[in-house]
C-alpha cells in the first residue's frame, strides 16, 4: 500500500525490482535515470513513449473523473519531457461486470474531450471485462507516443535555475479527498486535471535548451517532485513560500486536514527548470496561455543543501520534508 | 623532610590552578615544581618539611581555585635529606595535548573583579570586560587548543604593559588570565541607535575584532554607550545587548507597554520572558526562592532560574498565564555597569529573529534587529562560539535543567565507559544538544535549538565541529542519532564518515540518560514527552519501558489515541481532546467544542475535525502524555492555541496549582497486550467533572494527578514483576512539578528507587546523551545496528 503513493516508497521499488533484468539499453534515457518515459530515436527524431494505468476513487470527482485523468496523465508524462506534440494515444479499459454503462459512457466521452484539448488522437483501443469483484469497478490504461525536438529530463537542474510552476498547487489531491472522503469544507474545491501539452509547448518554444528540466508534480506533490529533481540535478532547491501559488480554498482545506499543500498531488501543472537569464520570457510565454495564468517563478536551485529543498518562510528557511508515504503527517 | 610527588586531575587546567599551586607552596615555604600535564592533569613537585606538605594538601583538598574540579589527587611520597630545588616555580609546559577536559566553561565575573570595577583607584574601574583566572568567557571565546592568549578573540587585543605583567606574574590573580583586560587594551563598547525608518548601517568585514557599524550614530566610549543605552531603557525602549555569549533584547521589566512592544516585534505573543535583577536583594520583589535557589542564582553558572513568581512589581504580560518566572543576576560587567544606570529589573530574552538562531556579532545583530530593537548596545570581542543562557528550575525540590548550557558547556557528564570507540551523538530535532562520548566523559555542546531550519541545523554542525575540536576526537567512529528517519540529524549522522551508525529510539535515548546518570544498568523507566518516533511508526510519549543501555521494552504506558491533522494537533489543543473522546459514546464532541471558548482559525475546522478522524485522514496514532496535557488544556479552556513549545502544558500546570485534585480512581486498559492508562476514559471523566460544574484549576490537578498515579502505578507494577528495584521519570513532562513530586512519592512508597536527571535535561537536550551512552553500550556487546 505504502508503494502506491508515489514517494520515496514507490522509487525505490521501481528502480529494485521492476527494472531488475531488462535489457541495459543507454540510448533508453527515461528508464535509466527513472523518468516519466522513454525516449527511442527514430532516425533523427526522438520519439518519446509512455505508459500508465489509471485507478481512482471515485471514478467521478468535482473538475474531472477517471478518463479525462488517463488522457491527461499520459499526455503530461510526454510533455514533460518535452514531447508536446502528442502523436498517439491507446487505451486499454478494463471494467468489472455490471458496470454502469451510462458511466462508461461518459468516461469514453470525456476521453474524447481531453484528447481534443490535448490536440491528440486516440488511435487504437480495448476493453475487458473482468468477473464482478475481481476489481474494483474501472481501470483505464493509456500509452502514448510523443515527438520532442529537445528532449527534457527531471534531472538537468544546474546552480541558479529558475523553477517554475505553470500553475496552482494542490487542487487535485484536495478534491479527491473530500470527494472519496466525504469531508464538507464548506466550499468544493476542484482538481486541476488537464492536459498541459499547450501550456508547456509555449515554454519550449521560447526557450528551447534553456529549459533544463521538467517534472509533472503528481501524487508525491510539489514538495516530492522537487526532492527527486532535487536529488538527480545535484543541487538544492529553494522555494519561496509567498511566491508559490496556493488557491485559498486549497489553502483552507489543506490547513483544516494538517496536510501541506505542497505535499498534495496536481494533475494539471508542470515544474519547470529555467535558466536564469530565460525565466521572463518564460514566465510570460506560459501566462499567455489560458491554463498558465497563475504560472510563477517559485524558487531556484542553489549549490548547496544538494537533494534537499528548503522552504523561505519569511521567518527562516525551513527543511521540507518529501512525504514518505501519502498523505504525511510530520509525526515529531 | 620529605619529596613528594601530586598528581591532579580533573578540570584542573585553564583554571589558574598552577598560580594558586604557586601561591599556597610559596605561603608554605615550600620548594619544587608545578607543570600542565599533557592529558589535561597538573602534576606537582613539592619538597619540604612533611607537616607543611600535608598543609598543602589540605589547602588542595579545602579551598581549590573557583572553577576547578579535583577529581583525583595521588601522592606519592619519599624521605629526603637535600632539596634538589632552589625554590618553587611554575615549569612552562612544551607539550600541551589536546585532551578532553581542559576547555572551562564562561563564567560570571567573580568578587574580586568587581570589586576592581567598583574601586576608582583601581585601573579596571568601571571596565566592562574585566577578567581574572577565577571569571570571565571561556568556551565562547576559544579558536582552537591549545587554549591560550593567541588562539582565542581575545588574540586581537594586545596587552599593554601593565596587563603584560600581571599576565607574566606567578603571583597575580591574571597570571596566565588568557581574557584579561582593561580599558586601555581590551574591547570597548558602543551604542548603535536603530532609526528603523532607514537601512542598517554597514559593518565592517571579519577581522580580529567584531567590526562595529560605519554611522556617524555610533555612540563611542564605554560610559556614552552605557548611558545612551540606559536612556532607551527608561523610555520603554527595546535594546539589544550583547553580552558573553551572544546578545539579548532587553526592555524595562515592570513597563507593560515595553514588554508589549517586545512581544509585537519578535512576534513572541506568549512566550514567557525572563528578568534579569540588579542583586540578590531585588529577587525578593519578583519572586520567592529558596535558599538553594538562591545558591544557584549566585553561582558562578549563572543561570536563570524558573522562580514562583510574587509580588506585582513586574509587568502582567512577562508570562502570561503562567505562575513562574525566570529569574537572572547579573553575570558581565556589562550587565553590572547598566544596572548603574537603570533601577528596574529588565526582561532579558534571546536576541534572534523567529527561525534563526541567537545573533552574536555585531553586523548580524544590527541587520538582523533592525528593526526589533531601537539600539544596540556592541562591543568589539568576537564572540566565537554563541552560547545561550541555562535554564534551571527546582522540580520536586531537586535541581532539574531545562537548558544546559552557558556555564556548563563544553564541561563533560560521567557516562559508562565506551572502550576504545568515541561517539558522536547528534541529538533528535527540537531542543538539541550534540554530545561526544570519550572514555568515561560525555561532553555536551551548548544549546542549539530546534534544527528544522537551515541557520539553527548549520549552528549545529559548527558546535559539533568545535566541540570534536576542543575534545581531541576529530573523527569519532561511531555516530548516534534519533530513529526518526527523515529527521535532518538523521541525514546528517548518515552523511559523516563513521565506521557505523547507531539509530536510537527516542525514548530509549531519554530513559538512557537517567541510567548512565545514576550509572544504574537497568530501570523500568517512566518516559513522558510530546512525540518521539516509535519503532512501530506511531507516535509515542507515555511510555513506561523495562530498559537497559541496549534494550528498551515497551512494557506499559498510555492507550494509543488517534491525533487528527498530526503536527496541527500540536498547535490547536482542541484536536487532541477531540481525539481522546472521538471513540466515546456518551460524548457530543460538536456540543463539547461548540461550548469552550475556543474561536476556530476556520469555521469549517470542528466538523473537518470530526470527518478526518472518520475518514482516518492525516490522523497518526500517538501514545503522547503532552498531547494529553493539551487535551485537558482545552477541556478546561486554559490554552487553546499553542504559541510557543510546551505552552498548553505551561499553562496548566500553572492553573493546577490554585487547584485540588478529586479523588479518581485511575481506569486503565490494555493495548497490543500492555497495561496502559486508559486516556479516553479518563478525558470523559474529567468531560463530567466540568459538566458538574468543577472549577478549571480542579479539572487541571485532577488530570494532573491521573497521568502521575496511573504512569507511577504502572511503572511500580512493571518493576515488581521483573524484579527491577528502580523506576526513573524523565522526558518533558517530568519539568512538572506536581507530576513529578507524585510520581516520585509514589514509586518510594512503593519501596523503589526514583532515579531522575540532575547532569542533563529531562528533556530532548538531554537525548543526545543518552544516545551516546546506548551506542556506546550496543558497540561494546557487538549488537548490530538498530
Ligand atoms: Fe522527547
Ligand atoms: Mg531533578
Ligand atoms: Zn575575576
Ligand atoms: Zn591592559
Amino acid at each position: 500500500l505504502e508503494q502506491g503513493a508515489g514517494g520515496k516508497a514507490m522509487r525505490d521499488l521501481v528502480s529494485e525490482v521492476l527494472t531488475a533484468g531488462l535489457p541495459d539499453d543507454s540510448l533508453d534515457i527515461g528508464r535509466e535515470a527513472m523518468d516519466d518515459g522513454a525516449v527511442v530515436p527514430i532516425g533523427d527524431r526522438n520519439v518519446v513513449f509512455t505508459t500508465d494505468s489509471h485507478v481512482v476513487h471515485p471514478p467521478f470527482f468535482p473538475g474531472g473523473d477517471i478518463g479525462r485523468l488517463a488522457v491527461s496523465g499520459t499526455v503530461n508524462d510526454l510533455a514533460v519531457m518535452g514531447a508536446t506534440d502528442v502523436r498517439a494515444l491507446s487505451s486499454a479499459v478494463v471494467v468489472e461486470a455490471g458496470y454502469a454503462e451510462s458511466d462508461l459512457e461518459r468516461i469514453a466521452d470525456s476521453m474524447a474531450r481531453t484528447c481534443r484539448e490535448a490536440d491528440a488522437a486516440i488511435v487504437t483501443g480495448d476493453t475487458k471485462v473482468m468477473g464482478h469483484g475481481d476489481l474494483d469497478g474501472i481501470v483505464v490504461n493509456t500509452t502514448g507516443v510523443g515527438v520532442a525536438d529537445h528532449v527534457v529530463g527531471d534531472d538537468g537542474l544546474s546552480p541558479d535555475d529558475v523553477l517554475v510552476s505553470t500553475g496552482e498547487v494542490g487542487r487535485h489531491g484536495v478534491a479527491l479527498l473530500a470527494e472519496r472522503e466525504g469531508i464538507d469544507f464548506g466550499t468544493t474545491v476542484e482538481s486541476d486535471v488537464r492536459p498541459i501539452n499547450g501550456v508547456v509547448d509555449r515554454a519550449l518554444s521560447v526557450a528551447g535548451a534553456d529549459i533544463t528540466a521538467m517534472k509533472d508534480p503528481t501524487r508525491m506533490g510539489l514538495a516530492g517532485a522537487a526532492s527527486e529533481m532535487a536529488t538527480k540535478g545535484g543541487v538544492g532547491i529553494e522555494l519561496r513560500q509567498d511566491r508559490i501559488p496556493v488557491p485559498s480554498d486549497v489553502k483552507g482545506a489543506s490547513e483544516m486536514l494538517g496536510l501541506n499543500p505542497l505535499q498534495i498531488a496536481n494533475e494539471g501543472i508542470a515544474l519547470l527548470g529555467v535558466r536564469p537569464t530565460a525565466a521572463a520570457d518564460v514566465l510570460a510565454a506560459l501566462r499567455s496561455h489560458p491554463d498558465g495564468q497563475d504560472a510563477a517563478a517559485i524558487g531556484k536551485a542553489i549549490d548547496d543543501e544538494h537533494g534537499r529543498v528548503l522552504l523561505d518562510t519569511g521567518l527562516g528557511t525551513r527543511y521540507l520534508r518529501e512525504p514518505a508515504t501519502e498523505p504525511a503527517p510530520r509525526i515529531c | 623532610m620529605k619529596r613528594a610527588h601530586v598528581q591532579v586531575d580533573g578540570v584542573v587546567q585553564s583554571v589558574g590552578f598552577r598560580p594558586f599551586v604557586y601561591r599556597t607552596a610559596v605561603d608554605l615555604g615550600l620548594r619544587g615544581c608545578v607543570r600542565n600535564l599533557g592529558d589535561a592533569g597538573v602534576s606537582v613537585t613539592l619538597e619540604g618539611p612533611g607537616d607543611r606538605i600535608d598543609a598543602f594538601l589540605r589547602e588542595l583538598e579545602t579551598n581549590p581555585p573557583p572553577l576547578a574540579t579535583v577529581e583525583r589527587v595521588t601522592v606519592d611520597t619519599e624521605p629526603v635529606t637535600e632539596y634538589s630545588y632552589e625554590s618553587f616555580s611554575i615549569v612552562d609546559s612544551e607539550d600541551r595535548g589536546a585532551g578532553g577536559g581542559t576547555v572551562p566553561p564562561d563564567t560570571a565575573v567573580c568578587e574580586a573583579c568587581l570589586a576592581d570595577i567598583r574601586d576608582p583607584s583601581s585601573r579596571f574601574h568601571d571596565y566592562w570586560a574585566t577578567a581574572c583566572v577565577d571569571c570571565g568567557p571561556r568556551f565562547t571565546v576559544i579558536e582552537e587548543l591549545p587554549y591560550d592568549r593567541e588562539t582565542t578573540s581575545m588574540a586581537a587585543f594586545p596587552l599593554c604593559s601593565d596587563c603584560a605583567d600581571a599576565y607574566a606574574s606567578p603571583s597575580d590573580r591574571r597570571y596566565h588570565a588568557q581574557a584579561i583586560a582593561c580599558p586601555s587594551c581590551g574591547p570597548q563598547l558602543a551604542f548603535q541607535p536603530h532609526d528603523r525608518s532607514v537601512d542598517p548601517p554597514a559593518v565592517g568585514e571579519r577581522t580580529g575584532i567584531d567590526p562595529l557599524p560605519q554611522r556617524s550614530s555610533l555612540v563611542e566610549g564605554d560610559g556614552q554607550s552605557l548611558d545612551a543605552a540606559a536612556r532607551t531603557l527608561d523610555e520603554g525602549g527595546i535594546v539589544a545587548v550583547k553580552g558573553i555569549g551572544g546578545a539579548h533584547l532587553a526592555c524595562d521589566a515592570t513597563r507593560p507597554d515595553a514588554v508589549s512592544t517586545l512581544r509585537d516585534r519578535t512576534g513572541r505573543p506568549a512566550k514567557p520572558f525572563a528578568v534579569m535583577v540588579p542583586s540578590m536583594d531585588d529577587v525578593a520583589t519578583v519572586a520567592s526562592a529558596s535558599s538553594t535557589e538562591r545558591e544557584w542564582l549566585r553561582s558562578a553558572r549563572r543561570p536563570i532560574v524558573v522562580l514562583d513568581q510574587r509580588g506585582d512589581a513586574l509587568a502582567s504580560n512577562l508570562a502570561p498565564g503562567l505562575h513562574t518566572v525566570g529569574v537572572m543576576l547579573p553575570y558581565s560587567g556589562v550587565h553590572h555597569l547598566l544596572f548603574d544606570r537603570v533601577d528596574d529589573p529588565i526582561v532579558v530574552t534571546s536576541a534572534n529573529r523567529p527561525g534563526l538562531p541567537m545573533q552574536s556579532s555585531n553586523r548580524a545583530i544590527v541587520e538582523q534587529l533592525w528593526d526589533v530593537a531601537d539600539g544596540s548596545l556592541l562591543h568589539t570581542r568576537r564572540i566565537v562560539q554563541r552560547c545561550d543562557d541555562s535554564v534551571v528550575r527546582a522540580v520536586g525540590g531537586s535541581r532539574t535543567l531545562l537548558r544546559r548550557s552557558r556555564g556548563h558547556a563544553p564541561l563533560p557528564v560521567a557516562a559508562p565507559t565506551a572502550d576504545d570507540a568515541d561517539v558522536l551523538a547528534v541529538g533528535p530535532e527540537r531542543d538539541v544538544t550534540a554530545a561526544v562520548l570519550s572514555g568515561d566523559e560525555c561532553y555536551l555542546t551548548q544549546h542549539v535549538g530546534t534544527v528544522t531550519d537551515r541557520e539553527t541545523f548549520r549552528f549545529l554542525q559548527a558546535a559539533i565541529d568545535h566541540l570534536l575540536a576542543l575534545t581531541g576526537t576529530e573523527r569519532p567512529s561511531v555516530t548516534a542519532h534519533d530513529a526518526h528517519p527523515s529527521f535532518r540529524t538523521t541525514e546528517y549522522a548518515a552523511d559523516r564518515t563513521a565506521d557505523r551508525t547507531v539509530a536510537v529510539q527516542h525514548h530509549h535515548a531519554h530513559a538512557a540518560s537517567v541510567l548512565m546518570e545514576h550509572d544504574c544498568p537497568r530501570a523500568v523507566c517512566i518516559t513522558a514527552d510530546g512525540v518521539g518516533y516509535g519503532p512501530d511508526g506511531t507516535v509515542w510519549g507515555g511510555e513506561v519501558l523495562d530498559a537497559t543501555l541496549t534494550d528498551a521494552d515497551r512494557v506499559a504506558g498510555l492507550a494509543p489515541v488517534p491525533m487528527p491533522g498530526g503536527d496541527r494537533a500540536t498547535e490547536f489543543p482542541v484536536r487532541s481532546l477531540v481525539g481522546l473522546l472521538y471513540d466515546r459514546e456518551g460524548v457530543d464532541i460538536q456540543a463539547l467544542v461548540d461550548a469552550l471558548d475556543w474561536s476556530p482559525p476556520n469555521a469549517d475546522e470542528p466538523r473537518v475535525i470530526e470527518q478526518q478522524l472518520e475518514a482516518d485522514v492525516n490522523t497518526p496514532v500517538t501514545t503522547s502524555a503532552g498531547r494529553f496535557l493539551d487535551a485537558v488544556a482545552a477541556l478546561a479552556d486554559i490554552c487553546h492555541e499553542r504559541t510557543y513549545e510546551g505552552e498548553p502544558a505551561m499553562r496548566l500546570e500553572a492553573a493546577a496549582t490554585d487547584g485540588t485534585p478529586r479523588d479518581v480512581t485511575v481506569p486503565y486498559t490494555t493495548a497490543d497486550g500492555r497495561p496502559v492508562v486508559d486516556t479516553p476514559r479518563v478525558a470523559e471523566l474529567l468531560v463530567e467533572l466540568r459538566r458538574d460544574g468543577t472549577h478549571a484549576t480542579d479539572v487541571a490537578a485532577t488530570a494532573q494527578r491521573i497521568l502521575a498515579d496511573g504512569l507511577a502505578d504502572l511503572a511500580v507494577d512493571a518493576a515488581a514483576e521483573r524484579g527491577i528495584d528502580a523506576v526513573g521519570f524523565t522526558g518533558g513532562v517530568a519539568y512538572n512539578d506536581a507530576i513529578s513530586r507524585r510520581i516520585r512519592q509514589r514509586v518510594r512508597d512503593a519501596g523503589l528507587a526514583y532515579l531522575d536527571n540532575d547532569a542533563v535535561p529531562p528533556g530532548d537536550g538531554g537525548v543526545a546523551y543518552g544516545q551516546a551512552g546506548v551506542a556506546a553500550a550496543t558497540v561494546r556487546d557487538g549488537g548490530v545496528d538498530s
